[in-house]
């Protein structure tokens, strides 16, 4: 992966940078000419990813990319977020939903991310760090 | 700034209206973890100081909310319940609703309106 192939690189180290990660997403989809339904959802799924990279793995990296669809389709949207945080222990687990390691969560981070978007692969190894790469097309209409 | 500071009534996150025996809170900032924080302590000790019967927040210019905001506001509607306050939450938009729903988040303890007038209506029927 080189950093230089995406649009936006958002460190996240603060809690803060949480919300301003959440606003950056909303306004690189909105460019992109995105529904305001799907730039609700795009933005949503940044701030999860984002809160999971400063809570659990303390600081991480947010990637955002315009992949072109060709002639043919239309453009999606890249998100993909890195850490080298703790990991995951039971990703199967963690993606199903109402389960979390945290006191103040609700559990649906994850879960939440993957019906919000088209696409969601998840890859993460512990004591070594947790990738998330999702994807959403833009709709034709 | 750190919790005990949000809690001091001087620092204000969102400024509010009291209306008949309730406290209106319209939320026109951007709602970030600390903020959501704040803002629940907030709710609380006006409830307490100012003896309200019903919370009413408005979030028709909010156009997130994620599953930790949600958590944070229907914990807040618990915390009130204890209290003997009633919270409701009125103007959600469409495409906030629509993200809540698709990701699974149930906002737990909390009566839904409309639209204000909506909102003073349930809590003058709860009365």
């Amino acid at each position: 992966m080189n950093p230089q192939d995406y649009d936006i690189v958002l460190k996240i180290k603060d809690e803060s940078d949480i919300a301003v990660s959440r606003q950056m997403a909303k306004n690189f989809a909105q460019k992109m000419d995105f529904s305001l339904a799907d730039v609700t959802k795009i933005a949503t799924a940044v701030s999860e990813l984002a809160r999971n990279i400063y809570r659990y793995a303390k600081e991480g990296y947010i990637y955002i990319r315009k992949k072109e669809g060709g002639s043919e389709k239309a453009p999606a949207i890249e998100i993909l977020a890195c850490d080298r945080g703790p990991g995951i222990e039971n990703v199967e687990l963690a993606i199903s939903g109402g389960y979390t390691t945290s006191e103040r969560s609700l559990g649906l981070g994850l879960a939440g991310i993957r019906r919000l978007m088209d696409s969601f692969h998840i890859e993460s190894e512990v004591g070594k760090g947790t990738v998330v790469i999702v994807e959403k097309r833009r709709r034709v209409f | 700034m750190d919790k005990k500071e949000g809690a001091t009534m001087k620092n204000k996150v969102v400024p509010t209206i009291k209306l008949y025996d309730y406290l209106l809170v319209p939320i026109q900032i951007e709602l970030d973890d600390n903020t959501v924080e704040r803002l629940q302590m907030q709710i609380l000790h006006e409830i307490h100081e100012k003896e309200v019967r019903g919370i009413i927040i408005d979030v028709s210019m909010v156009d997130v909310i994620d599953s930790y905001i949600s958590f944070v506001l229907s914990e807040t509607a618990g915390m009130a319940k204890a209290m003997g306050c009633y919270v409701v939450i009125c103007g959600i938009q469409p495409q906030v609703a629509l993200t809540l729903s698709q990701m699974g988040i149930k906002l737990k303890d909390i009566i839904t309106a409309q639209s204000l007038e909506d909102a003073i209506n349930i809590l003058d029927k709860l009365e």
